[in-house]
């Protein structure tokens, strides 16, 4: 895989909580990308939060967290386009914002995380 | 005893263990600066270095931690200097001598006042590049995790700030997923490092980062500076309080 110059970092914000078939949200878009073999994608926790319902994301003692979540995936446009359309339909509440960046450096060394797992 | 005017400032650089007749060749070189009347001399300890070699000296590593470079440094006045010169060169060995012109603003006398810490301007409302380099949490250099490493390096090259991120899940070049495993020690997460400076800093250091990021992924973009703002005075009362 190889990825130079002008690309797009397209971000996703929204709930912990969510859920897609049964599954994290997040789990399942970061699944839907490699499907779609998209470059790569990191997804962060926030702290807090909130969005859209302007309902206050944040942990809970005792029910499950609901926590800002921030799914961040960088790819050349032609390739997040086709990410595009899962995400609608993945996405019922939430936040997806496209910028534009340049890539410096894409590397990968064959074998160097094989010890880590 | 030094004046004010013009000197000469001679750094001689030399391994810890190295030796001259029998003993340490920076005590010898010590000794001889000290019995030959220079005015002051100082040796340091680096703590981690490369020479001739090329064999990178540190304190990690113990076979290697005996030859850590050490550095003699005086000032004098040119003739003294040069009447010392034939005799240091034999001393040093395979070290290094370097020397150049210096001007004493005030003789040694008595301890100084700490000069004042350089304060950086504060920059708002201007355009900037923001950097932002993934990698993994158990990406390593030099034995310590890379987000450290990088983090030492920015602020080493006086870049403006930095902040680690750290992902629960991930994937990137190499296809496979990090995740947090409950069971699983050895966490390999995704690492965000979010660095914003000017653009013409971030690129003066794009050749050490390309030298330690050995996989990940390092993009450039552009932001617009709103506030970037220090309180000098809440810092200093706050670290005068700790002491």
């Amino acid at each position: 895989m190889k990825l130079e110059g002008k690309a797009k970092l397209l971000r996703i914000h929204f709930g912990e909580d969510d859920k897609w078939n049964n599954k994290p949200l997040y789990e399942a878009i970061v699944n839907k990308c490699r499907e779609l073999d998209i470059a790569g994608a990191s997804v962060f926790r926030g702290i807090e939060g909130y969005g859209a319902s302007s309902r206050i994301h944040k942990a809970h003692l005792l029910r499950s967290s609901d926590r800002p979540i921030m799914v961040s995936v960088i790819d050349t446009e032609e390739n997040l386009k086709k990410l595009l359309p899962a995400l609608d339909e993945m996405v019922d509440e939430g936040l997806i914002a496209m910028s534009e960046v340049e890539v410096i450096r894409y590397v990968h060394q064959e074998g160097v995380r094989s010890s880590a797992l | 005893m030094l004046t004010a005017g013009p000197g000469k400032k001679v750094g001689i650089y030399v391994a810890e263990d190295q030796q001259y007749h029998g003993s340490s060749a920076y005590a010898a070189i010590l000794d001889f600066l000290f019995f030959h009347g220079v005015s002051g001399a100082t040796v340091t300890r680096g703590i981690a270095g490369f020479g001739a070699d090329h064999h990178l000296h540190t304190t990690n590593l113990v076979d290697l931690a005996v030859r850590l470079p050490v550095k003699i440094e005086f000032i004098e006045t040119a003739e003294k200097v040069d009447e010392l010169l034939p005799k240091l060169q034999a001393m040093a060995g395979t070290g290094l001598i370097e020397m150049h012109d210096t001007t004493i603003v005030k003789p040694a006398e008595k301890k100084q006042k700490q000069a004042e810490r350089e304060r950086p301007a504060l920059k708002r409302e201007s355009k900037a590049k923001m950097m932002r380099i993934y990698i993994g949490e158990n990406d390593k250099w030099n034995g310590k995790p890379l987000y450290e490493a990088i983090v030492n390096g920015l602020r080493s090259n006086d870049i403006a700030g930095v902040t680690v991120y750290r992902g629960i899940l991930g994937y990137g070049a190499n296809r496979r997923i990090h995740k947090d495993a409950a069971l699983n020690l050895s966490h390999d997460r995704p690492i965000l490092l979010s660095v914003v400076d000017t653009e013409d800093k971030l690129k003066a250091f794009m050749p050490i980062l390309d030298q330690m990021v050995q996989q990940g992924l390092v993009v450039l973009s552009n932001v617009d500076i709103i506030k970037y703002a220090h309180n000098y005075e809440k810092a200093e009362r706050r670290q005068e309080a700790r002491r």
